[in-house]
């Protein structure tokens, strides 16, 4: 057959069909009659060569059009039809057209020529047809390794053709003979094993049953009324020997395939509901792999679920119910109306159906009371678990009308389906809680960078006094924020503030803190007066929920004087000659109260500095620092820590603290920001220069 | 954070807020839905008691003052009672005894109610 199957080049095969059709024409049209063995055996060539012509050109048709065997099947019993028809009704239907020209066969004139070597075309033509579709049905789902079976058959039927023209004499006819028995032999091996049949469905193969059994009689009736006698048969002989013996060969081919396939088809019924419902579960297969592609979008998804439950369990209508802070409610409701599928979950919750389901269930709607308000005529429910964790988050329920119910053979594919329903469920929520934490997270990075670049970089560098800061994050940014305003040469501004509130949020309110204190630091001098502007405008723009502690301090170099006021913050610390004193004027948080009575109530607050003296700002990051315990650090060992170090620079005694604080929770993650800052007053022109960790008296 | 919860009983027509526990910025929402509630209810009233509350953030602040404003406009006051000397001097600092009236119990909170009338 590999030639048939080889590359065919459309265009020469129909110039040589043309020509081959052309030339058989002609020869017959002139050369009938002629009893010459040369002309003879030249005829039966062409007819030959035309005929495999023929055959590559329908093949190439056919292989286009790629028909089922159902397809294949239908076309055959087409075709038989006609011959039939043809074999019973051209002889009356010629010779009513043509006078008695059934008895000018073996001497024809020209008309008679023409009419009849038409008709031979015709079934020329048919012949070739069979012959392809029988060759495509028998390679159908068919292993390469018969291929040789069908080979072999094909060269004993044209052998067996051929040997009809030249050995038809008694002397020679066990020639024949023998190639037509390899031929039936061959015939039957071929017929045999139609393996396609199984891939079938059942409706197709009940209709195969009754198509083959019609074929197959038809077959037969056309085997039997076209011998050499007939009509039919005498045109054939007349036209080629060798092509009314194939004819009846292929006839004879498609009896036997077609009792085959009948008897095939039959033994297959019994079993076709058996693949049939493998090959769903199969294809429901190809559905499961769908639910995972859809994790992304929890409602998409469950209306897939819904709608592939229909069809696995071939269920009229499906919907999920899902269990939520004790009520339940339903969603992706498919084929029914809410209502419907409501008042069924209430039926089952109430019956206890759902009560300690682990798997598939069917129940019937026969005690429902409430049956009758039901738009539709639901009579069978399946009920199945949505399971996580072996926790049951929610039910996917199968509804089927009317008489039709769920067998106990449809649990195993819902219960299946379920299972695979729930893992795709499962990672949605997965899906959808790990892109919420990742968004948070962002969030928070960006937050924190508002936070790094709100923050000073470095402090700012003056002789009278030595500067330490510390800032340290917490995961949630805390909203802390500390600053110095360049005022003039002697003068310079600080503030620390605490924003209330945490993440991006509180982030923002920074950024607004930030400028709002550099264009009052730059307009206004009393740290009183900034607050209650500040305040001011706070209140207004603040969400009433939040608010801002802050201690604004105004340090004047000439004077040696530090003047601050504290809305809301925590007090000022002052260590001085190995003494503590805590500030804590009194002042309202920013964006608390109206400005008439934030200003009341706002005390500004002067030291006297001193050489040595130690001042300290902090926000309660530091005293609310929690163990495992959850105790605070608190101002004792805050206060401590401070006295012990106050000889030591600013750094060192920053890092104490901090040490101190980070020693003390170990345990327990950093809830709030940590700001503290540390100025160091050096008498004027007195001051000190580190230098190599060292203190250096310049003067 | 640790759990939080509070609990609600009408005294009068005083009602007094229970708070237990750790109030921050996530269990800060609780106690929103209490106040809320009272206010959907007409009842202004409110004594807020913090014998049983370990731990307040500024968050929790925050709900205090989101709700204040509405509630005096309606003749209502919320008062603060028991607090710890720790939850006081959070209090205090942010200088909310300048903003809100605290009595050192539930019964003398409800007892100023009652007085004003």
């Amino acid at each position: 057959m590999n030639y048939l199957n080889g590359k065919i080049n459309s265009g020469i095969i129909s110039v040589l069909l043309g020509a081959s059709f052309v030339l058989l024409f002609a020869d017959r049209i002139f050369f009938t009659g002629k009893d010459s063995l040369v002309l003879f055996l030249i005829n039966d060539l062409i007819v030959i060569i035309t005929f495999i012509i023929l055959s590559l050109y329908l093949l190439k048709i056919i292989r286009e059009k790629n028909p089922t065997p159902s397809n294949l099947v239908l076309n055959i019993g087409i075709i038989n039809a006609f011959i039939f028809l043809a074999i019973i009704f051209s002889e009356n239907i010629l010779n009513f057209l043509f006078e008695n020209i059934s008895n000018r066969i073996t001497q024809p004139g020209l008309l008679e020529s023409i009419i009849y070597t038409i008709y031979a075309f015709v079934f020329l033509i048919i012949s070739s047809y069979l012959l392809i579709v029988f060759k495509e049905l028998y390679f159908h789902k068919q292993n390469r390794g018969r291929r040789t079976y069908f080979l072999a058959m094909l060269i004993f039927m044209g052998l067996t053709s051929i040997s009809n023209l030249l050995f038809k004499t008694p002397r020679y006819e066990y020639i024949i003979n023998s190639f037509f028995i390899i031929s039936i032999v061959l015939i039957v091996i071929n017929s045999i094993r139609i393996s396609w049949i199984a891939f079938i469905s059942k409706k197709e193969k009940i209709s195969l049953l009754i198509l083959s059994i019609i074929i197959l009689t038809l077959f037969i009736l056309n085997l039997v009324n076209s011998g050499e006698n007939d009509f039919h048969g005498k045109i054939l002989m007349n036209f080629s020997p060798s092509f009314q013996q194939f004819f009846n060969l292929m006839l004879l081919y498609g009896a036997i395939y077609f009792s085959v396939l009948f008897f095939t088809t039959l033994f297959h019924i019994p079993t076709a509901e058996a693949y049939d419902r493998k090959a769903k579960e199969v294809s429901s297969l190809q559905y499961f792999s769908k639910l995972i592609t859809q994790v992304l979008d929890f409602n998409e998804l469950a209306e897939t679920i819904t709608d592939i439950a229909t069809k696995v369990s071939s269920a009229d209508a499906a919907w999920i119910v899902i269990k939520n802070n004790g009520s339940t409610n339903v969603i992706a409701n498919k084929n029914i109306a809410y209502v419907d599928a409501d008042l069924i979950n209430q039926f089952l919750l109430e019956s206890g159906v759902c009560e300690k389901i682990t798997e598939t269930k069917i129940c019937n709607l026969s005690k429902f009371a409430k049956k009758s308000q039901l738009s539709e005529k639901f009579g069978s429910i399946a009920v199945s678990p949505l399971k996580s964790y072996n926790e049951v988050k929610g039910y996917l329920v199968a509804a089927r009308k009317n008489d039709s119910i769920f067998y106990e053979e449809d649990k195993i594919a819902i219960n299946t389906f379920s299972d695979y329903a729930s893992v795709a469920i499962e990672n949605s929520i997965l899906v959808e809680q790990s892109i919420e934490k990742e968004r948070l997270e962002k969030e928070l990075d960006v937050a924190r960078e508002i936070q790094r670049k709100i923050l000073p970089s470095k402090n700012p560098y003056y002789e009278n006094f030595s500067i330490s800061s510390v800032f340290i994050p917490a995961f949630e940014v805390g909203g802390d924020y500390y600053d110095f305003f360049e005022i003039s040469k002697e003068k310079v501004g600080f503030i620390i503030a605490d924003v209330s509130g945490k993440g991006i949020s509180a982030a923002f309110i920074m950024a607004e803190i930030k400028g709002i204190f550099e264009s009052l630091s730059q307009m206004i001098e009393s740290p009183k007066e900034i607050l209650v502007q500040a305040n001011h405008i706070l209140k207004n723009t603040l969400s009433k929920k939040s608010f801002v502690s802050a201690l604004y301090g105004l340090i004047d170099m000439n004077e040696e004087v530090i003047c601050f006021s504290r809305a809301g913050h925590c007090p000022a610390i002052l260590i001085r000659n190995g003494e503590v004193n805590l500030f804590k004027p009194s002042g309202i948080g920013l964006g608390l109260t109206n400005t008439n009575h934030f200003k009341e109530h706002l005390e500004e607050f002067k030291i006297d500095l001193k050489q040595n003296d130690n001042l300290i700002f902090y926000t309660d990051g530091i005293t609310e620092a929690k163990n495992k315990e959850l105790e605070d650090f608190g101002d004792e060992r805050f206060i401590k820590i401070l006295l012990n170090n106050a000889d030591q620079t600013v750094e060192k005694i920053s890092n104490e603290v901090i040490k101190e604080v980070t020693l003390f929770s170990n345990d327990h993650s950093q809830y709030d920001d940590i700001t503290l800052v540390i100025l160091k007053w050096n008498k004027k022109n007195n001051y000190m220069e580190i230098k190599n960790g060292r203190i250096q008296h310049l003067n | 954070m640790a759990e939080f919860s509070t609990s609600i009983k009408d005294k009068g027509d005083v009602s007094v807020i229970n708070l237990k526990g750790f109030l921050d910025a996530h269990t800060a929402p609780i106690l929103e839905n209490n106040f809320v509630d009272l206010i959907d209810k007409n009842r202004f009233q409110i004594v807020v008691e913090f014998k049983d509350l370990a731990y307040i953030s500024s968050a929790g602040l925050g709900v205090f003052m989101a709700y204040i404003e509405k509630i005096r406009d309606s003749k209502g006051d919320i008062k603060f009672a028991g607090m710890s000397d720790k939850v006081y001097n959070i209090f205090d600092l942010l200088g909310f005894p300048l903003l809100y009236e605290i009595f050192k119990s539930e019964d003398e909170a409800i007892k100023k109610f009652v007085e004003t009338k």
